[in-house]
């Protein structure tokens, strides 16, 4: 693609969620959407195959759905409120409809099918924008309208999602595979906690955009997008492997690493709101995603994996620069004793 | 039957709607397009927005669907699919015709449907004439608000109608 004109779509995508995060009338959020939407279906289809553009039509016609979804909620919103600003969605069944329309958004079960399909069939570093930066704007207006979310929904989507997202990605092998049902049990760990306190949301959000980044960027790394492809890095880069070692565990929520924070966080609110059984059955369904994590790193790190002896040897293209990837490593691992600064978020 | 104009209209929209949703060739969905355009206007010139739905006509039906129809004249098929061709698609028309024809027995029917928001009878929509409202027509002046405390929304407007272009052009390139 033309880098001008490359440069021009992915700063609409930026533009868009920017709108997104920062308007306050319905109808410029849903301007934003659509236009973050619109821009990311070229950045999604870079590689000419059919396979993207399968992808990039799965993608394009659910979030066209939730976009009509989230204005047919504002349009009902504004009949029985008379205005347009973002304060509290005024009808049940307005922000029923807006909660399934950011779902849908977000990949939440049980709109979560297109998760993993999209994600398989583009390419790496766009799967890495579509799993993050496109959860923010979703995101932040489910934070916006947080107090007036019926719950019984919310916490049903956020529960059976984590039970998704660890079951679907048990009997998977390809990466973005496990990268997309890892993404659609973290969505329902935030969702979880978002009507009890919605900073906790934003918290587990940054964890997981940098433990998924450092993930992503290890994968382009050793240009990896299988298993077996992955157990081969300890030939190209031995020191990747305890990168990934490190960072897989911290996406299970292990305990010194970064990525029990938000767990630990959000169970300890859950149980301050006098449930108990929620918190013990989605810290359950949290081992199911340790597992699939620790099978990674047991065929990476911590054992040779078996394969011929012509595949040993990963062909050596050119090293490729990622910018940032040793903060992010230490960022998606040991920010755990920085729990007490969380303080400063009231 | 002019004081339930808007109604009837609305009628006539939604059986253009499920005329197109129900998948003919495009040429003919282009066809249902230009009625449900025209009725969406008359809709709208029914409200007191004059210059909205002239608006409408002018570039929706005489600019957008034209082009739309010199580009599917050109990727026309020898034997374009119509609604009586394929029993699929006549199934569907059927079927969204028959929805809408009991919803519009419901309406007279009864006093008040209340689905989503109550709708109380076809004297709902009509437009009572409540003397002045005002010495500006609303909808001039809103018009003329887009483009001097909207002007953040035309700018955005704007940059996606840019980047649409772009975005069509680069996905319809191919390598």
């Amino acid at each position: 693609m033309n880098p001008l004109i490359f440069t021009t779509i992915l700063m609409t995508v930026l533009l868009g969620t920017m709108i997104v995060m920062m308007s306050s009338h319905w109808l410029m959020i849903w301007i934003g959407f659509e236009m973050n939407l619109l821009a990311i279906i070229p950045i999604l289809m870079k590689k000419y195959n059919p396979r993207t553009m399968e992808a990039s039509t799965k993608y394009f016609l659910t979030q066209a759905t939730a976009s009509m979804l989230l204005m047919m909620a504002i349009i009902i919103n504004l009949m029985h409120s008379g205005q347009w600003t973002i304060t509290k969605v005024f009808n049940p069944t307005a922000s029923i409809i807006m909660t399934s329309a950011l779902a849908m958004k977000l990949g939440l079960t049980p709109f979560h099918f297109w998760v993993p399909e999209v994600t398989q069939g583009i390419s790496l570093t766009s799967g890495l924008i579509l799993l993050t930066w496109q959860k923010l704007a979703p995101m932040s207006i489910l934070y916006q309208i947080s107090p007036s979310i019926n719950l019984n929904i919310l916490l049903t989507m956020a529960v059976l999602s984590i039970l998704v997202g660890g079951w679907g990605g048990l009997n998977q092998t390809q990466l973005r595979k496990i990268m997309a049902y890892s993404s659609i049990a973290h969505m329902g760990w935030m969702t979880a906690v978002l009507a009890y306190n919605p900073t906790l949301t934003m918290l587990n959000m940054l964890i997981y955009i940098m433990m998924t980044l450092t993930m992503f960027m290890l994968f382009i790394h050793s240009s990896s997008t299988t298993t077996l492809s992955l157990s081969h890095t300890w030939n190209k880069t031995p020191l990747t492997t305890t990168l990934i070692l490190i960072t897989l565990l911290s996406m299970g929520g292990l305990p010194p690493l970064s990525g029990f924070m938000p767990k630990w966080m959000i169970i300890q609110e859950l149980t301050k709101n006098n449930s108990i059984i929620l918190p013990t059955l989605m810290a359950i369904m949290a081992l199911l995603n340790l597992y699939f994590y620790m099978r990674l790193t047991y065929s990476t790190s911590l054992t040779m994996f078996p394969s011929t002896n012509n595949m040993k040897m990963k062909w050596q293209f050119e090293t490729k620069r990622i910018t940032f990837l040793p903060p992010l490593i230490v960022m998606s691992s040991l920010l755990l004793p920085l729990t007490p600064m969380l303080s400063i978020l009231d | 039957m002019m004081t339930y104009i808007v109604f009837i209209l609305s009628v006539i929209f939604v059986v253009s709607f499920v005329g197109f949703s129900s998948k003919p060739s495009p040429i003919y969905g282009g066809l249902v397009l230009i009625v449900s355009g025209g009725v969406g206007c008359g809709i709208i010139v029914n409200f007191g927005g004059s210059f909205l739905g002239l608006m409408v006509f002018l570039i929706y039906l005489g600019g957008m669907l034209v082009v739309f129809g010199y580009t599917t004249a050109m990727a026309t098929e020898q034997y374009p699919e119509v609604w009586v061709s394929n029993t699929t698609v006549m199934g569907v028309f059927l079927l969204g015709l028959l929805m809408e024809v009991m919803l519009v027995l419901y309406v007279l029917k009864s006093e008040e449907v209340g689905v989503v928001f109550k709708f109380s009878g076809v004297g709902d929509w009509a437009i009572y004439d409540t003397g002045d409202s005002g010495v500006f027509s609303e909808e001039i002046m809103g018009v003329a608000a887009l483009y001097s405390y909207g002007a953040w929304v035309v700018i955005v407007t704007g940059w996606s109608l840019l980047v649409g272009v772009l975005v069509i052009l680069e996905v319809t390139r191919g390598d």
